[in-house]
């Protein structure tokens, strides 16, 4: 008996050496361990740039849907998808055309969520290059990063919570004035805008470099009169100057019929973007790396068949008095479908309604200027997305000149854009009208309009289908979201 | 062959009567004691009444006991389980003494985790249920055998796609992201709920549930949401049996929705300005087309015999499934071998458990359709147009460009492929040894092993928009569970006097691992291989996502001790301490306690009571525990980890992505679940009327959820903590009363029913120094988390007409011109809750002579559903590519920005679940039959509820999207006949 006592106190001493119970990970890397090597450093910024790509929910700066490009796209006067009488598309982004948007609206939530996730992943990588003791130009690329997200953030939102370090509490994260979170914007880039590098291409595609740097502050200059009240045209100049030091030039917009729009303008939207126009681009591979739909949300399914091989979800349009502005000479109305077209459909122009009981099936002009390029499938197209580019800086030094009183320097700026599309030069010295307009023209599509319309003073005049509205709508709300987990967020004024 | 009889009877006689001559003296009185299925009672006790005379029947249930002189004696015949019996008995001429089983003592022992105590002994509260209190019919999952049978247990079956097993809430939501499922204990192995999967329900010898945190506490980290623990059967010692159970039963459907048929669709599609060139010309009835009667099927061989110390039971069991939607089905196959073997003088004892299963399941693609209606391949049906046609001219699947990722919900049914297979395997060994007389030292090892597989392959012809764009998408999924368990434990046991001393320690050790692992390929040139040759794939269609693995594991190492104290079998006291260790748990957590109390008194031992003949039993009770819940908490959740995500481009080359997946969070540890309970049982009329009532009060304090946290600074607007408080409350009443009680006919009704109330005490708080605001959570369609108010609260606005162009209008109930839709609006109003108020059972049983019938009648009430499917199925901007209800005509609303109070509809139903009549064939002259029941058992038979949807039996767990109706596949209605043969 005494010998089995023992044996079950043995037992039981050994099993009591069974008593820890820390944790093992297998299939993923604990996140000390992981950024602090260069390599991780380098993940880091990578990371970073990850964010800017178009993804499902909402995520991304273009490519996808329900995210920024949407809420900044059919608030403007230049695309807007309909509810179908055949059923299709909720009435969600009628209503954001129709500038009804209400703060506990998906796609706001959606932007905000992605930019302050975007500004945590830019702290991250700062702080995780600055211990990694980084490559200096490296440091300034993702300073600069996260001074584009806030920018972003201003331009829509206005006053916006600000902070700089991911190891602070909410409390400690203060809703900072418009004004001064564009001071930081300005005084981060010019600090690190001359550390990026001067490459263009290759390694630095779809990258920060310093070119592409100085228009992102040509861009915050170009606004300041609309975030600060305070306009800094000759600065916007001078950063434009620096951009075109780069040496860009306008890509040719010369006939090419193996184009299938029909243009070399239209490799500006394809794969793999010109480096001779483009300044700063997202690079997309069908679903693996961001992605592009916007040519299939256009087409109409049989449409689409005809065309790229893929169903079309028969979505966006282009409204028509928006597409009538167009000369009929402009090689870049070649980017809208009209009339009769390849799998036995007619879009008319017309559109009978946006809401109730809705457009007809093919009512509607659509647009094929991001044509698919492959591979593609019927969720998304590999086309490229430019975020700038040189015909937007020769806009801009335009723009500026006019504003300065400066007519004479600002024609052969916007000549140039209007040569290139097939349109001869202005008779005489520029408006500013004509500067709107030809921005339109140009730019359609591509993520600037609100911004454009809000600076000109256009944006909360009728057109079409919808009233004018008040002026509390050149913010958007707060989303519902935010002011909930942070009761000491204040609502913009209006809504 | 009868020649032969007789010459052999006719020799025994002989032989008998030579021996009765030779020893004139004593009398020989002989007879043989059989169980209620007519097998024979070995171990049963003979005395002659009056004397101590006194033998046991041997093997086959045969005595022979003498008493000296007499020509006839009367006997008393007991056996455990049975009622006594008394007989007179000639010399001479041999009897067949049949037992009745003891409703009483059948119960008798409750097993309560780690041990068992006589029922009369429980302090805590736990439902004990019998073989014969299970629900008959055609049973898949042993859950379905308890629904409606034990107070304060509810049983969910959401829908009847074969292989999907019921839910069960054991006193309700103790938990809203941390796991509501209780434990599952099946003979010493414990487990998740999928351990049910491996036990041949007509297999099961007893089930018990433990429900108040003194019953459950002894599995501290576990034990919060309720434990289940199953007993299988054993054979009997020494004998032999051969055992056969089948039943087969034919399903139906119970309820479909009424779609419009293709003229009604046209007519309608005339009225709201639906291009005709969205009219196919078809007349399709989609619904037919897709589905079936189903078949389900269960058959189970077992035997067990043993000697001298040994003992055995095998059985090998098809549980076989065929659903309601073609292409459906699923196949459940279990082979058990128990084994028990007693040596050194029987102090010790080894008893070996295994058990292989191996089920098979061809399921519906479960989340499919079109973009703007992703659901079950079922609800898929509903959408679709009834003019649409199935074939185009060349014999394809129909599909409409037109529509945005149209499907054919037919040509789904026919070509995706998705089978799951899974081999379950466990093994145990317990050795118990008896120390000195009293004191036992046991050792107890389980191990557990899952080997699962999934195949899946959406091929081009499906009319599946990605599986067009990819030419067919093939998939395999490969998954282990490994789950290691081992205990040592001590238990003393010792009378002294007055004094009852039931005394266990024990250390546990609990292991699991789970791995597995990913791989996909798409563009085939054509499908014939399915997903069984991912390489026949076109490589260049690789994308990231395509191939994955993951490795992950978790320990549990506890130290528990458990006292069970009795006082002239009068006070009852129990006491039970546990400590868990957890490498789920953050490092500032790593270890909790678990203590729990309980006492009860049994008042009819008191000398005031003893003459009383009101109560034959009396017994209060009171317990109060602590109780953990860990199974919310996966493994790593504590730690800050980089993970895949995807890829991205950088440095002019696509690289992975890695991004940092979850925020640290050092403090995570078990929810905390504190429980009273006070319960009184009591037996009255005669033993005519048994009842219990049980009250309880539980807070669930830590509550794991992931709270809103403000974005900035945090990169996700949520986060997992343990903040919050939950309050559930509750009253169970089980009460049976024997109407009829003589010896050929019984009735008894019998009933259960629960009270329940849950609410949300706090869901605020801070963490680490960020104060938290979380309130008015989503739970649901239109449900929500509410301080104050019960787990999914309806807060919903409130339907008020519809305007000229009909759409729904809404009440602006803070008249401010703008209809809020965010979670705090203003607009909103409250409107009910979506778990149940109340639950209950109604199972009255008779028997007459050979002839039994028993039924189930069960329901619950008091929350509300949210139709969301009638509401999609309702409006008639949708009826340009899509089908609705016949319903929505009169309704007529054309559009809705909202989602109101007209698709909240009552929750309350009544069931009548079950039907049963047996008849037990008389097998006296059957030669090599000894027991032959043959039953009929409908299911489902009739529900009473006002709900219009499909069925009000819906996802009621507790966990997010409770109480609303998404599109279920359907209930069934069965029609089943049983056989049960014992054969000698």
């Amino acid at each position: 008996m005494r010998k089995i006592l023992t044996s079950i106190l043995i037992i039981g001493l050994g099993a009591a050496s069974c008593t820890k119970v820390s944790e093992n990970v297998y299939d993923k890397y604990p996140a000390d361990q992981f950024y602090g090597s260069a390599k991780g450093a380098d993940v880091a910024l990578a990371g970073v740039y990850s964010q800017v790509g178009g993804n499902w929910n909402g995520v991304g700066y273009a490519g996808a849907d329900n995210g920024w490009y949407d809420l900044n796209c059919f608030s403007s006067d230049e695309q807007v998808i309909p509810h179908r009488t055949t059923g299709d598309w909720q009435l969600d982004f009628a209503r954001l055309y129709q500038r009804q948007w209400l703060p506990s609206d998906l796609i706001i939530g959606n932007t905000w969520a992605w930019l302050y996730k975007s500004v945590y992943t830019a702290n991250l990588a700062i702080d995780q290059l600055t211990q990694a003791k980084a490559d200096e130009s490296k440091i300034a690329e993702a300073k600069v990063m996260r001074a584009w997200f806030y920018y972003l953030l201003i331009d829509d939102f206005g006053d916006v919570p600000f902070y700089t370090s991911n190891n602070v509490t909410v409390d400690k994260i203060p809703q900072t004035k418009r004004k001064d979170v564009y001071d930081f914007i300005v005084k981060e880039l010019t600090e690190n805008v001359d550390k990026l590098s001067e490459t263009k291409g290759g390694v630095y595609y779809g990258r920060f470099n310093k070119w592409a740097g100085y228009t992102f502050l040509a861009k915050v200059y170009l606004n300041a009169e609309v975030y600060t009240g305070t306009a800094k045209w000759t600065e916007c100049l001078a950063a434009c100057a620096k951009v075109t030091s780069g040496g860009y030039s306008l890509h040719p917009g010369d006939i090419d019929a193996t184009n299938p729009v029909g243009s070399k303008y239209y490799e500006l939207f394809g794969d793999k973007l010109p480096d001779d126009e483009t300044i700063l681009a997202i690079y997309v591979t069908e679903n693996i790396v961001s992605r592009n739909i916007y040519t299939i949300r256009s087409l109409n399914g049989a449409n689409g068949l005809a065309l790229i091989g893929f169903s079309g979800w028969n979505g966006t349009i282009v409204p028509k008095e928006y597409y009538d502005k167009y000369d009929a000479n402009d090689i870049r109305r070649k980017q809208f479908l009209v009339g009769s077209q390849a799998g036995g459909v007619t879009y008319t122009a017309d559109v009978s309604s946006l809401d109730n009981p809705g457009a007809g099936p093919n009512e509607g002009i659509r647009n094929i200027k991001f044509f698919p390029a492959k591979p593609a499938d019927g969720s998304g197209e590999s086309n490229d997305f430019p975020i700038y580019r040189y015909a937007d800086i020769l806009l801009m030094e335009a723009e500026c000149n006019v504003r300065l009183g400066n007519g004479a320097a600002a024609k052969p700026f916007i000549d140039q854009v209007r040569v290139r599309a097939g349109l001869s030069a202005l008779a005489g010295n520029p408006t500013l009208d004509n500067i709107y307009d030809e921005r339109g023209f140009e730019l359609n599509w591509e993520g600037h309009r609100r911004q454009d319309m809000i600076r000109f003073n256009k944006f909360t005049l009728a057109h079409g289908f919808v009233p004018a509205v008040g002026d509390f709508r050149k913010l958007f709300p707060i989303p519902t979201s935010a002011l909930n987990a942070n009761p000491g967020l204040k609502q913009n004024p209006g809504y | 062959m009868n020649k032969v009889y007789l010459f052999k009877y006719g020799l025994t006689m002989l032989f008998l009567t030579l021996v009765i001559t030779a020893f004139a003296q004593k009398s020989p009185f002989t007879g043989k004691v059989v169980d209620e299925l007519n097998g024979p009672l070995p171990g049963a006790t003979i005395r002659i009444k009056g004397t101590n005379t006194s033998t046991v029947t041997d093997n086959n249930g045969v005595f022979s006991i003498q008493q000296s002189g007499a020509q006839s004696v009367t006997v008393t015949i007991t056996f455990v389980g049975y009622e006594t019996a008394e007989k007179v008995i000639n010399a001479n001429q041999p009897v067949t003494v049949k037992l009745v089983p003891n409703s009483k003592s059948l119960a008798d022992v409750v097993v309560i985790g780690y041990g068992s105590v006589r029922k009369t002994d429980l302090t805590g509260a736990v439902t004990n249920l019998g073989a014969k209190d299970l629900n008959p019919g055609p049973i898949t999952n042993p859950l379905q055998q308890l629904a409606g049978k034990a107070a304060g247990v509810s049983v969910t079956q959401t829908g009847s796609e074969p292989g999907t097993a019921p839910s069960v809430r054991i006193r309700g939501i103790t938990s809203l992201i941390g796991g509501n499922d209780p434990l599952v204990v099946v003979d010493g192995v414990q487990g998740n709920m999928d351990l049910l999967k491996q036990v041949p329900p007509s297999e099961i010898e007893s089930v018990d549930v433990l429900k108040d945190a003194s019953a459950t506490a002894i599995y501290g980290s576990r034990g919060a949401p309720g434990v289940i623990i199953i007993t299988t059967k054993k054979n009997k010692n020494g004998t032999s049996t051969v055992e056969y159970n089948e039943n087969s039963s034919l399903d139906v459907i119970s309820k479909r929705l009424n779609m419009l048929n293709a003229d009604q669709w046209w007519q309608q599609a005339q009225l709201y300005g639906v291009p005709a060139s969205a009219n196919h010309g078809s007349n399709t009835d989609w619904y037919n087309l897709l589905t079936r009667n189903g078949v389900t099927q269960n058959h189970t061989l077992s035997f067990g015999g043993g000697a001298n110390g040994f003992n055995y039971r095998a059985s090998i069991s098809a549980i076989l499934q065929n659903g309601i939607v073609i292409n459906s089905n699923y196949k459940n196959y279990i082979g058990r071998i128990q084994a028990t073997q007693k040596a050194l003088d029987d102090k010790l004892t080894l008893t070996m458990n295994l058990n292989n299963g191996i089920d098979n399941a061809n399921y519906s693609p479960p989340s499919i359709g079109r973009a703007a209606f992703t659901s079950n391949l079922f609800s898929n049906i509903y959408v679709t147009r009834p003019t649409d046609p199935v074939y185009n001219t060349d014999g394809t699947y129909y599909t409409d460009p037109n529509v945005f990722q149209y499907i054919n919900p037919y040509a789904v049914a026919q070509t995706v492929v998705n089978n799951v297979k899974n081999n379950n395997l466990f093994g145990s060994l317990k050795a118990d040894i008896e120390l000195t007389k009293g004191l036992t030292a046991g050792w107890f090892g389980s191990w557990r092993k899952v080997d699962g597989n999934t195949g899946y392959y959406l091929p081009a012809e499906s009319t599946v928009a990605s599986a067009i764009d990819n030419q067919g998408i093939a998939n395999i999924s490969n998954y282990h569970q490994d789950e290691r368990l081992m205990d040592i434990s001590l238990n003393y046991k010792k009378d002294f006097g007055v004094h009852h001393l039931d005394a266990i320690a024990v250390y546990e050790w609990q292991g699991q691992t789970y791995n597995g692992n990913f791989a996909q390929a798409k563009g085939f040139i054509n499908d014939i291989a399915t997903y069984n040759a991912l390489q026949l794939g076109d490589l260049s269609k690789v994308t990231p996502g395509d191939m994955s693995s993951y490795k992950n594991d978790r320990k549990l190492v506890s130290y528990l001790g458990r006292v069970n104290y009795s006082f002239q079998n009068k006070y009852l006291f129990t006491a039970s301490y546990r400590r868990d260790g957890s490498s789920v748990f953050g490092v500032n957590n790593k270890w909790g306690n678990f203590p729990s109390a309980s006492v009860a008194w049994r008042l009819t031992e008191e000398s005031f009571l003893k003459n009383q003949h009101v109560f034959s039993n009396l017994k209060l009770r009171g317990g109060w525990g602590i109780t953990g819940n860990q199974q919310g908490l996966a493994p790593q959740n504590s730690l800050q980890l980089v993970g895949y995500a995807g890829v991205t481009y950088f440095g002019g080359q696509q690289i992975t992505n890695f991004v940092i997946s979850q925020n640290a969070n050092p403090d995570l540890k078990w929810e905390t679940r504190k429980q009273t309970n006070i319960g009184i049982d009591f037996t009255t009329l005669n033993d005519r009327l048994n009842g219990s009532i049980d009250a309880y009060t539980a807070t669930t304090d830590n509550l794991l959820f992931n709270y809103t946290v403000p974005q900035p600074p945090y990169p996700y607007p949520s986060i997992a903590a343990n903040v919050g408080s939950l309050l559930n409350r509750g009253l169970e009443l089980t009460l049976s009363y024997q109407v009829i009680k003589t010896k050929n006919t019984t009735l008894t009704l019998a009933g259960n029913g629960s009270l329940l109330k849950n609410k949300v005490l706090n869901l605020s708080g801070s963490i680490g120094g960020v104060p938290l605001n979380t309130d008015y959570v989503g739970w649901g369609s239109n449900s929500y988390l509410i301080k104050g108010k019960p787990i999914g609260t309806f807060y919903i606005l409130k339907h008020a007409g519809k305007d000229a162009a009909n759409a729904e209008t809404v009440v602006d109930q803070n008249k401010d011109g703008v209809i809020d839709q965010g979670n705090m609006s203003a607009d909103r109003v409250i409107e009910g809750q979506a778990t149940p108020k109340y639950t209950y059972g109604f199972t009255p049983s008779f028997s007459y002579k050979n002839f039994d019938a028993s039924m189930v009648w069960r329901g619950s009430g008091g929350n509300k559903i949210y139709n969301q499917i009638r509401s999609q199925l309702s409006y008639f901007e949708n009826l340009g590519k899509a089908n609705v209800l016949q319903s929505a005509v009169p309704t007529g609303l054309y559009t809705s920005q909202y989602g109101s109070d007209l698709w909240l509809e009552s929750g309350s139903f009544l069931r009548w679940e079950n039907l049963s009549f047996g008849y037990r064939i008389n097998t006296a002259h059957i030669k090599y039959i000894s027991s032959l029941r043959v039953s009929v058992t409908g299911t489902n038979l009739l529900v009473v509820t006002k709900y219009t949807g499909i069925d009000p039996e819906l996802n009621v767990s507790g966990g997010s999207g409770s109480g609303g109706d998404y599109g279920i596949y359907p209930r069934t209605r069965t029609f089943s006949l049983g056989l049960n043969v014992v054969l000698k």
